[in-house]
């Protein structure tokens, strides 16, 4: 039975929803980007008081200096004895040896966690966790957990991040053109609309749509997780109260790339 | 001082031979499995064909593995990889570690690709342990990062010196993959980055007097190679296994003079604006140093719409002299006619003069030569090799 994760916004959030889930995703603070909201430590302790299971999520990738900050966070995130940390960089993996860390760890390396060989590569490296790739169809889903005995965690609702940059990109436009703007910015190109979000720690690209594979069966995946990123906080726990009594949502139906194969070779 | 090696791309075999006869240490080429799925990607024979040409020069050719395989691609790659092996390649320059797995099982030399990102020397120790002996580091390293890197961790570091940069950070994007449907990972990438957008504050278009894009100016570290080599950096790279052989001539033959002129000297070594000044005019964007000084502010975007500078400069490629009667016999790439002042390049050398005398294939006098690829006689004042070439002045 797939267990339900949730990529919250706030404490609140956290609280309204918690009927409904099994796991909180929470990013951390200055070291995890594509994300509208990111949790300090207090946050997640005070989150973790809610007996759900907790993973933390830095997912950026780890510029040198940031070293001593990245080392700082994983001391503080062991003495908490949550449940894995979610990490894009692999000085997480080294720094877990090093430091001879405890909690356990989830490979996501977002558009590149395509395929078994590379999961069970890292399993074997005691990583016990995989989370999948956005851009996979749902053949290579299956076919990844008949050939891994790793846990995964799969996307199925919420907006996709595409592109993350350590540029400015949003803000360099409007420097450079004298142009001022507060945030909820979007690009637009031949009728499509893409979020996009300039931070401290760069800039993020979303999908279009919102993926809402929620009635597909994934019943062999083990976390199932509905991100909640630029989705108001109402509908989110709705969709997550008519997931639980198997009931169709109010979005449209949107399945990504999972019935839709990529091709690369045009010629 | 320790001279580092000099990178270069080679989309195709005659790619190959130019970049080494101009001056790179080793190439990089694409065979099956990488980035570049629609570029001319070398076929086995052809890596090896190659691999003998390099290595007769003492030169090196590595091998870009560098996909993010999806299940399919597993099944066919322990083959490739032994056959690389058995061709004798220098190395495989790899991202996913799968094939870092697989590849433990030959002798391959393990390089990893920019595509894995890495700017952290925890990182780095991680794939050191694991038998990867180059690391060709993220383009968002600053200078202090590669220093601090380099001083200390012993590994092989390869950075980025010239070239087309990516937006985002190498592995990230896959605005292909959701506009077009091709897979930016697996070497399908559409160069959406280069695409203009409409940006919006909620339902205001923030339109300035260029549209709104992701491109960013291109990277030339020309003006910073004593520091590269004072660090110690292994492997100075050149991007592009795209680009035409006259781009790839001028920009190594620079390059190696660069790098010459500070080895061989550097108490006295002076930047030459010249040579910028020739890296400029085969480019078709801005430059500029990305984060080397830690500048990525607004400076380095490139606003021009889809506009790129196209380059008409090369007139033809020589293949072959008659030194009894000074007649180079030339391969035409842009229009040229009696009366231009011209100069022709080579490995070792640079020339100018006036074209005065021009000859159709069967030594009939032309004035003009207007069609591409046409094969014409020219008189030339001082000796020529095949693969020298003509520029317009």
């Amino acid at each position: 039975m797939s267990k339900v994760a949730a990529i919250i916004n706030n404490i609140d959030e956290a609280k309204n929803i918690q009927n409904y889930i099994n796991a909180y995703l929470l990013p951390l603070k200055d070291l995890s980007i594509n994300y509208i909201h990111t949790f300090s430590l207090e946050e997640i302790i005070e989150i973790k008081k809610l007996n759900k299971e907790i993973f933390a999520i830095i997912n950026k990738n780890i510029h040198n200096n940031e070293l001593k900050k990245l080392e700082k966070a994983l001391k503080e995130i062991e003495k908490l004895n949550i449940n894995g940390i979610i990490f894009y960089d692999i000085a997480l993996v080294n720094l877990k040896q090093k430091l001879n860390l405890k909690t356990p760890l989830v490979w996501n390396q977002e558009h590149l966690t395509t395929n078994y060989g590379t999961v069970n590569y890292w399993y074997n490296k005691g990583i016990e966790y995989a989370y999948l790739s956005s851009e996979l169809t749902k053949r290579e889903i299956d076919e990844i957990k008949n050939n891994t005995k790793a846990k995964l965690f799969v996307n199925i609702f919420g907006y996709i991040p595409m592109f993350t940059s350590r540029r400015h990109l949003v803000k360099n436009y409007l420097e450079t053109f004298n142009l001022d703007s507060k945030q909820n910015n979007t690009i637009k190109k031949e009728g499509k609309t893409y979020p996009i979000n300039d931070t401290n720690l760069g800039t993020t690209v979303y999908s279009d749509y919102i993926l809402n594979a929620v009635n597909l069966d994934f019943s062999n995946i083990d976390y199932l997780v509905f991100n909640s990123n630029l989705i108001d906080n109402k509908d989110f726990e709705e969709v997550l109260k008519d997931f639980k009594e198997n009931k169709e949502n109010k979005f449209l139906k949107e399945t990504g790339f999972l019935y839709k194969e990529t091709i690369y070779k045009v010629k | 001082m320790k001279k580092p090696e000099l990178l270069a791309p080679a989309g195709d075999l005659e790619r190959l031979k130019i970049a080494l006869l101009y001056g790179a240490d080793a190439v990089y080429i694409g065979g099956a499995f990488n980035l570049r799925a629609n570029a001319d990607n070398f076929k086995l024979e052809e890596i090896k064909e190659g691999v003998d040409y390099a290595h007769k020069l003492n030169k090196k050719v590595y091998v870009t593995v560098n996909i993010a395989m999806h299940n399919k691609e597993l099944e066919k790659i322990k083959d490739y990889l032994f056959k690389l092996d058995e061709i004798g390649i220098d190395a495989i320059i790899v991202s996913d570690p799968a094939i870092i797995k697989i590849a433990k099982e030959t002798n391959l030399e393990i390089h990893l690709s920019t595509q894995a990102s890495t700017l952290n020397k925890e990182a780095i120790e991680f794939w050191k342990k694991e038998g990867v002996t180059r690391i060709v580091l993220a383009r968002e390293c600053s200078k202090e990062d590669i220093i601090d890197i380099k001083n200390n961790i012993d590994i092989e570091l390869e950075v980025f010196i010239h070239g087309a940069m990516c937006a985002s950070y190498s592995g990230r994007c896959v605005l292909s993959n959701f506009l077009t449907n091709r897979d930016s990972n697996r070497g399908g990438c559409s160069q959406i980055c280069r695409w203009d957008f409409d940006l919006y504050d909620e339902n205001k278009h923030l339109e300035g007097e260029k549209p709104f894009t992701f491109c960013t100016k291109d990277l030339s570290m020309a003006n910073h190679i004593p520091e590269l080599i004072n660090i110690g950096v292994d492997s100075l790279k050149i991007e592009g296994r795209m680009r035409s052989i006259y781009y790839i001539a001028t920009v190594v033959k620079v390059y190696r003079k660069l790098i010459d002129d500070y080895c061989h000297n550097s108490k006295n070594y002076e930047y030459n604006l010249k040579y910028e000044g020739i890296l400029r005019r085969v480019a078709n964007r801005d430059s500029i140093t990305q984060f080397f000084d830690g500048n990525f502010g607004k400076d380095v975007q490139y606003y021009n719409g889809r506009q790129e500078i196209t380059n008409q400069d090369f007139l033809g490629l020589v293949l072959e002299y008659d030194e009894n009667m000074k007649l180079a016999k030339l391969e035409q790439r842009n229009y040229f006619k009696k009366g231009d002042k011209v100069e022709i390049f080579g490995p070792n050398k640079t020339f100018k003069f006036i074209v005065q005398e021009i000859y159709d294939e069967d030594k009939n006098p032309i004035d003009i030569v207007r069609h591409p690829k046409q094969i014409v006689y020219l008189k030339v004042p001082e000796k020529v090799s095949a693969n020298d070439m003509m520029k317009i002045c």
